[in-house]
């Protein structure tokens, strides 16, 4: 059995928001915010690897990103994956989800045979929750989003369950399929020491748009269907007032505005 | 140019082991600092994460990740408890003997054991006459047939009663300048761990007495050449003994930054937080100095020993340069936090406790200037 | 209306209008044969942009059963309902909903597709613009006409409000969380047509929907909160998160959350407060250790009194509260409920 992975470097979600567009320049100003693995990205990899267990399969990891990036693929590898695929080249930035979602599916193509694809089903900066499905549609395959349990993967065709608005369902899916995976799905393995020594011996190749035999027009900023317009602010019209003093004397004064509005009783 | 840098791998495992501290150590500092009792959870989760294999060759069981990866590692989990990491140490300081002087077939039977945390291990050689001189122990052992009879107690022992695997220093009744390293195994008639220490800080972690009462030692756990133990016992202590204080030391400076920085751009005096103030500004960067040159000095030490270059002075120097800092780093937070810095609930009070133990573990500071004296005149 | 024959990324050949002139469509659902609210919302709002464009609305729906929701999107505003009906597409199938939804875009043009941010909403309007071969903005808060017309889709980001192009492809396509849009008023006098679509022969699928499964779910104390306390990664840890939970409780209030806190684990997403979380409009609110990025705040609305404690004065969500407090969250949480508490006390006595 054959599975890719398709992880991303994040800035670290826990101080994202100290990157700012600068209003003036309209660029990103990231800051010192370090890049870490996609949160959700981790669960994808840990479930790939319980099947790699399970059935003996390899598992690819392959990402799209800076040449920093590569260190992302390296912590999969010590999670268990057996190689790292990353996709880096100029012509890849300013891609929106759609151009990355293509580059990504071009990626597998080269790769070749797959049985199965997972991805976290959103990123915490984009949260746009498309890749999964535009690189499974990209590819010709089905795909199933926000997987959060597989019931039965004994054969070609497997029963997952997902949810939905009021409850959940359950979905039969024929492989090769792409699986998106919620938080539910699985409690991912800590990074441990002896994964890192393992991933030593593991191979993390980079594929240029050469190597994909994509033209430029098709990836990245030009490839990208959507552009960034406009940046403006939103206005809340409210002005703060910050209560002074010992956190004592500020509890008191907040137990007061919350009971003289009603709040609190 | 020097490569300052760490490599992808060292910076994997640095968060392997921040992960391990924030979420598997963390949630026992409280209970720790309550009863003062070492968590049996805690011990699990660190054999668990690998964390004693890090100094045993792979042959025996170990990850042999080298010393810069246990500084990595001491490092993290001391920035979250320094108890912790001083526990950590001290099971290396009880394996290293081992790993350098040990037969064939005593590597064989501990070593694989002391990497899963089946076995725990210490190295025993203060006494009440002698710690930072070890020849005026009084411990001492003669001999019986092909056994020894070991007599005597020992103190200040970390691990003092959680390990089962020790590493004991004796003098012999004969001629006091002969010294015998001995592995004694917990259960051996005649030892026991006596008294255990409360200590004012680096709470959770074990610190207690030892005696051995007649105690039967046979030739299969001598460590070393007979007569030669102190060579054996100070090897130990002189590069993974100090090596692993830097680490302790580096994560508690680590923890009193932290903390100053957050609450000084908390606190508001003067209508803007105190973090704007000229002398607070300095206070902080006093301790980030110190936390720049301490960590060049650990890591230069650990990459000595990691080239297989004998490092036992420049850990001197990164002993004492650290552990003073951290002391000087805990004074600063408590001052910075101004009247909550004698306050409980507040960490930096518990830092300088903890700094408090640094100093006369593995060599006092005025040891260590000693050594560093003796060597720049040498 | 120019027209061009371009190859897509799929190297299939497309036909493309380049001069804007389709009409405003939503992929609308139902349950229970109702229309859902969402769906409701964007009619509504695909009513307002095609008045101005001057152009028609079109809704497009699949499933069974389907008359009666088809007659009433046409009161909210719909010009022409496209109604597939079948048993086999009775619930949600991605493969047969995509491919019949791809073909009548291709053969009816329209210049925008809507669709809501529902978990159908987040699988199938990727997948349709794929093969469109067209731009998506996932989760937005506003829709507004650009220059030329083309559609300002915003979404907050980076602390600010980002609107986000789609200048050549076409339909530009967008999803929208429910709440975001008001409901339309139903004009019973309205006219317009339902079109049924042929479904076409042989549709197989890879992938099908083969059991529901309603559950039994609390009443959502969110949407109906008074007072709602949200928590973010400021909390801190596990024990911190609790102390935020009690907080709540001794407030009688419901408790939400940012992103992170779902992240590490510490409440469920159902409980996630913002722009692709729960849409609340409580009286009271109070922010505890988050730092008010828009992705959560655009998600209250019309909030009386607006509060946050996080223990950075330049935290951006100081901006956006009526009263502010600086404290670290661990050490000041504990104190405020013990205040709480006296306050409650002191009423009950009295």
């Amino acid at each position: 059995m054959k599975i890719v992975v398709c992880v991303k470097a994040v800035p670290d979600p826990k101080e994202a928001d100290k990157i700012r567009i600068d209003p003036e320049t309209k660029t990103l100003m990231r800051g010192d915010v370090p890049i870490v693995l996609n949160p959700l990205d981790k669960h994808a990899v840990e479930a790939a690897v319980q099947l790699k267990r399970k059935y003996d399969a390899t598992v690819t990891i392959l990402s799209m990103g800076p040449p920093a990036a590569g260190n992302i693929v390296k912590e999969c590898l010590a999670l268990g994956a057996d190689q790292g695929i990353l996709l880096s080249d100029r012509a890849f930035g300013g891609a929106d989800a759609y151009a990355t979602a293509y580059t990504l599916a071009k990626g597998i193509e080269k790769i070749g045979e797959f049985h199965l694809i997972f991805c976290g089903m959103a990123s915490s900066d984009g949260a746009t929750e498309w890749v999964g499905p535009q690189v499974a549609t990209f590819l010709g395959v089905p795909v199933v989003t926000m997987v959060n349990e597989i019931m039965d993967d004994s054969n070609d065709e497997w029963l997952v369950k997902t949810a939905w608005e009021d409850g959940h369902r359950k979905v039969a899916v024929q492989l090769p399929a792409v699986l998106t995976v919620a938080r539910e799905i699985n409690k991912p393995k800590s990074l441990s020491f002896s994964g890192i020594i393992k991933a030593r011996k593991k191979e993390i190749i980079t594929w240029s748009g050469d190597d994909l035999g994509v033209s430029p027009e098709m990836v990245g900023f030009k490839g990208s269907p959507t552009i960034v317009g406009g940046f403006g602010t939103l206005e809340t019209g409210r002005n703060v007032e910050f209560l002074e003093g010992t956190a004592e004397e500020m509890a008191e004064r907040l137990v007061g505005i919350l009971s003289d509005s009603g709040a609190i009783g | 140019m020097i490569d300052f840098t760490f490599s992808e791998e060292q910076d994997l495992f640095r968060k392997a082991a921040r992960d391990f501290a924030e979420n598997e150590v963390a949630k026992y500092v409280p209970e720790m600092e309550k009863t003062g009792k070492v968590p049996a959870g805690l011990v699990k989760a660190i054999g668990k994460a690998e964390m004693l294999a890090i100094t045993i060759p792979e042959e025996y069981g170990g990850l042999e990740l080298g010393y810069t990866a246990r500084l990595i590692a001491l490092e993290e989990i001391s920035r979250i408890s320094v108890a912790t990491a001083m526990m950590l140490q001290v099971f290396a300081l009880g394996i290293e003997p081992i790993v350098k002087f040990g037969t064939e077939e005593q590597k064989k039977k501990y070593l694989p054991g002391l990497a899963t945390g089946e076995k725990l291990g210490t190295a025993a050689v203060t006494e009440a006459t002698g710690g930072s001189d070890p020849t005026g122990i009084r411990t001492s052992y003669r001999k019986d047939g092909d056994d020894y009879i070991v007599n005597g107690r020992k103190c200040f022992i970390t691990n003092s009663h959680i390990a089962n695997t020790l590493v004991v220093l004796a003098k012999s009744d004969e001629n006091p300048k002969d010294f015998c390293a001995f592995i004694v195994e917990k259960g051996m008639p005649g030892f026991k761990a006596t008294h255990e220490e409360h200590k004012v800080g680096m709470k959770g972690c074990n610190t207690g007495e030892l005696s051995f009462e007649d105690l039967r030692i046979p030739k299969a756990n001598l460590l070393g050449q007979e007569g030669k133990g102190l060579r054996v016992t100070m090897a130990a202590i002189g590069e993974i003994g100090r090596g692993g204080m830097v680490g302790c030391a580096l994560g508690l400076q680590a923890a009193c930054l932290e903390e100053s920085i957050k609450f000084a751009n908390d606190r508001i005096l003067y209508g803007k937080p105190i973090s704007k103030l000229p002398e607070i500004q300095g206070k902080i960067a006093d301790m980030r100095i110190d936390l720049e040159a301490g960590r060049l000095l650990g890591y230069r030490a650990a990459s000595l020993q990691d080239s297989g270059t004998p490092a036992s002075n420049e850990f001197a120097v990164a002993k004492y340069y650290t552990t003073e800092a951290a002391i000087k780093a805990a004074k600063t937070s408590v001052d910075i936090h101004g009247g909550y810095g004698c306050m409980e609930e507040y960490a930096v009070t518990r830092f300088y406790r903890d700094a408090a133990v640094l100093g006369p573990s593995a060599g006092t500071s005025a040891i260590m200037k000693v050594i560093i004296g003796r060597w720049a005149l040498s | 209306m120019v027209s061009c024959l371009i190859q897509g990324q799929l190297g299939e050949v497309i036909m493309m209008n380049v001069i804007n002139s389709g009409a405003v469509w939503v992929v609308a659902e139902v349950k229970d044969a109702s229309p859902q609210p969402v769906s409701l919302q964007l009619v509504g709002k695909a009513r307002l942009l095609a008045d101005t464009l001057n152009v028609s609305v079109g809704v497009v729906l699949l499933g069974e059963n389907l008359e009666g929701a088809a007659k009433l999107f046409i009161t909210a505003g719909a010009d022409t309902v496209y109604l597939a009906e079948s048993a086999d597409l009775a619930v949600y199938q991605s493969d047969m909903y995509a491919e019949i939804i791809v073909g009548l875009v291709r053969e009816r043009r329209p210049d925008i597709l809507l669709l809501g941010s529902t978990y159908m909403g987040r699988e199938l309007a990727p997948i349709l613009a794929a093969r469109l071969e067209t731009g998506l903005t996932a989760h937005c808060i506003d829709l507004v006409l650009g220059d030329n017309n083309v559609l300002k889709q915003q979404i907050p980001a980076y602390g600010g409000l980002i609107s986000i192009l789609c200048p050549e492809k076409r339909p530009q396509m967008a999803t929208v969380a429910s709440g975001v849009f008001s409901t339309p008023a139903f004009d019973r006098a309205r006219s317009g047509k339902i079109e049924r679509i042929a479904i076409p022969v042989g549709l197989t699928t890879r992938v099908k929907t083969v059991e529901m499964v309603r559950e039994i779910k609390e009443e959502e104390l969110l949407e109906s909160a008074r007072f709602i306390v949200a928590g973010g990664a400021g909390a801190g840890d596990w024990e911190g998160w609790s102390q935020i939970r009690q907080l709540s409780d001794s407030l009688n209030a419901a408790l939400g959350c940012t992103r992170p806190v779902v992240d590490e684990g510490w409440a469920e997403l159902e409980t996630m407060i913002g722009q692709s979380g729960k849409m609340v409009s409580p009286q009271f609110y109070l922010g505890v250790g988050l730092s008010g990025e828009l992705q959560h705040m655009v998600g209250i609305k019309g909030a009386q009194i607006m509060i946050a404690i996080n223990n950075d004065r330049k935290s951006p969500v100081f901006e956006q509260v009526d009263f502010g407090i600086v404290a670290d969250t661990k050490t000041f949480i504990p104190v405020l409920i013990k205040k709480i508490k006296e306050h409650v006390n002191k009423q009950v006595v009295s």
